[in-house]
């Protein structure tokens, strides 16, 4: 068992900081909730970055590391969708920026104010819609990305990707929720850490308190296991793992971002402080594909169906 | 309960409370800030008062009408089921600390002229408890006042004011003695909100609004006899008879409405998935609901609420963002029920500061372990 990145996935983490690095990348403007990076997104789809799992000696494990990576940031870009749903498509298949749903395809999504391609799981047939941005409502919403709803679908083009097609794009989506997770849970613990240890209450740091050490340890096992959990999804692609991985990290964020905005008391609830900057990202991903019960009856399902 | 506490007069009072209420709740939701938000807060009071439904447990002389707790409880149940306006709004911090406190700790004038304001819909309170550096280390508070003549000036500044921008008034902890440390020194007085040398900057909050205010007092002059409740340099305990009822009876209506709100998600929910957490959640509110009246009722007996306040503040605050959660998941983003200003999404945001405000979470259990269940005091 090797879980230290090989030298092309170093390479391609080392490429995509640099590229990044270049792109100077500012820390959104205070206030600001949505914050869709759109020079970021152009040059992450011209870069190929997204397009890595495609690539001869590449699997989707290098697109869930590029997925994670970017997660991290304080902005936001349509990543994993694209660099794990999108790479089940031939090349050119499906223009991105995509955007996700299950059941009605007039449902508020991810990125559909951005998106050239809509995937939408409606239970019996996967539907490719090709969003014409005329067509689409902006959706007001605290939870940091960008929302919209199609305001109708007469006059889109639809294509039927066929049934089979399901199951595929669920565990992938998925896979991309725990991935995406795993990055902003990294730097939303990252900035707690730094404000528990400069901020001073009883005459020392937060973080000298023990009440707060614990359950930042705990916080911390659970960012290390959404890690580990999405790229064991990434590296074996099967249904149980990303279900189970799905699971754990919808599971796992309400206390893990109760915990972080805890300790960072009321300053941890404005938007003058950069914790949101993650956690809102964090409770949209809560919801997606039906929450954490869905994914559980497909861990279950997976599970027993692999064991039988 | 007394005499005229028993089923049936509880039963008749219920049945007059139902009644006003359903023929007086406002139409709109109230907005979250701002002027608007003032006056419309000023304005349901005031509705309330005119109605004979404000200050119930409040004494007759001061514009209350000195009735039981058992009364007070059924018209917040009442309120509650009827949708009636959050009564955690601009009106919080006058009807469930700064009212409360004059009563116990302010004078015969205090009482008199500020007492019937709150009640009446006349003056928003805010408070004026923490700040930068003082957070849950409340007793480091460096905000001064000092005595000139017959008035105290009043340097420094203070945040989190939630509604400091729509006040009247502010319940604020200064330290008066400047040779003093931690809890001797410290003064409650009664701040004006407009006079000279008050700013106030609001904060905008995850959740949307800008209800947080910091405050800042450059050379604000204070009358020292009207300022001073509870004496000059005793304000530890002045504040902690404020936090006392923060932490036990001011969350009484709140309460009652997460109990309803419980019973709102039980009707809604058609996933069988989520059905075993929202039994859980109905068992948790009816264990609230024992808990809440049990201490509201042994604290009416007792004249102040004790420590055992904070057991009951702490397993609300866990339970509203359990509660919120769960509807966010039942009902979904994109859903009529979490849009809006008063939607779920808003009240799953403003949950998060439930385990911050009147003490964190970490606070209550420490007032828990040492003064409930008598455990050795830790190292602060």
């Amino acid at each position: 068992m090797d879980f230290e990145p090989n030298d092309d996935q170093t390479a391609i983490l080392d490429g995509l900081d640099q590229m990044l690095a270049g792109l100077r990348i500012q820390t959104p403007k205070e206030g600001e909730t949505v914050v869709f990076a759109a020079a970021l997104d152009a040059e992450l789809a011209a870069s190929g970055f997204l397009d890595i799992g495609r690539e001869a000696g590449f699997s989707i494990l290098e697109s869930a590391l590029i997925a994670e990576r970017l997660a991290r940031l304080p902005v936001t870009a349509e990543t994993s969708s694209s660099a794990i749903v999108g790479q089940m498509f031939r090349a050119g298949e499906m223009e991105r920026p995509l955007a996700l749903l299950q059941g009605s395809p007039l449902a508020p999504a991810r990125f559909l104010p951005q998106a050239r391609s809509l995937l939408v799981d409606i239970g019996n047939d996967l539907l490719h819609i090709i969003v014409d941005p005329a067509r689409v409502e902006p959706v007001e919403s605290l939870f940091a990305y960008p929302y919209g709803r199609l305001a109708g679908l007469d006059g889109l083009e639809t294509r039927s990707l066929g049934k089979e097609m399901l199951a595929p794009f669920r565990r992938r989506w998925r896979l991309a929720i725990a991935a995406e997770s795993a990055g902003l849970m990294r730097s939303a613990l990252d900035t707690v850490l730094e404000h528990v240890k400069t901020r001073q209450q009883f005459g020392r740091p937060l973080g000298a308190f023990q009440a707060v050490q614990h359950r930042l340890a705990m916080a911390s096992g659970t960012m290390n296991a959404t890690y580990w959990l999405a790229m064991r999804a990434a590296w074996s692609d099967s249904e149980s793992d990303c279900a189970v991985a799905a699971t754990y990290v919808q599971d796992a964020i309400p206390i893990f971002t109760y915990d972080l905005h805890q300790f960072c008391g009321a300053m941890g609830l404005t938007l003058e402080f950069p914790l949101h900057y993650w956690t809102y990202r964090l409770k949209a991903l809560l919801g997606e594909l039906g929450g954490s019960s869905a994914q559980a009856r497909m861990a279950s399902a997976s599970t027993w169906s692999e064991a039988a | 309960m007394s005499e005229t506490d028993d089923t049936c007069s509880l039963r008749a009072f219920r049945s007059q409370a139902r009644d006003w209420l359903n023929a007086n709740i406002p139409d709109s939701h109230a907005p979250l800030e701002g002027p608007g938000s003032r006056r419309f807060i000023l304005d349901w009071q005031k509705q309330q008062y005119d109605g004979g439904w404000a200050g119930l447990t409040w004494p007759k002389e001061y514009g209350g009408r000195s009735l039981s707790v058992a009364q007070q409880i059924v018209w917040f149940e009442e309120y509650a089921r009827a949708g009636a306006p959050s009564t955690h709004d601009g009106s919080f911090v006058g009807l469930n600390h700064a009212g409360p406190t004059l009563i116990a700790c302010g004078t015969e004038e205090q009482k008199a002229f500020h007492l019937p304001r709150i009640l009446s819909g006349e003056a928003i309170w805010c408070q004026g408890f923490s700040e930068p550096g003082s957070g849950s280390d409340l007793a480091s508070l460096r905000t001064k006042g000092r005595i000139e003549g017959d008035e105290l000036i009043v340097e420094g500044q203070k945040i989190w004011s939630s509604y400091a921008d729509i006040a009247d008034y502010q319940e604020l902890l200064i330290r008066t003695d400047p040779d003093s440390k931690r809890h001797a020194g410290i003064t409650w007085v009664i701040c004006p909100m407009d006079l000279p040398g008050i700013t106030v900057r609001p904060i905008r909050t995850m959740a949307g609004p800008s209800k947080f205010c910091e405050v800042f007092y450059d050379n604000v002059r204070l009358p020292l006899n009207d300022a001073v409740v509870g004496g000059l340099n005793n304000g530890w305990k002045t504040a902690m008879a404020t936090l006392g009822f923060e932490r036990g009876t001011a969350s009484l209506a709140l309460q009652i409405k997460l109990i309803e709100q419980v019973e709102v998600l039980v009707r809604d929910c058609d996933d069988a998935m989520l059905a075993p957490r929202i039994a859980d959640l109905r068992a948790d509110a009816a264990a609230l609901k024992a808990m809440s009246y049990s201490f509201a009722l042994s604290a009416a007996a007792s004249g102040s609420p004790g420590s055992e306040g904070s057991l009951i503040r702490l397993f609300f605050a866990e339970l509203a963002q359990r509660v919120s959660e769960a509807a966010v998941d039942l009902y979904g983003i994109g859903a009529p029920q979490l849009a809006g200003d008063h939607g779920w999404a808003y009240g799953y945001l403003e949950a998060f500061s439930e385990t911050i405000a009147g003490g964190t979470a970490e606070i209550q259990r420490n007032i828990i372990g040492e003064r409930v269940l008598g455990l050795p005091r830790g190292k602060a």
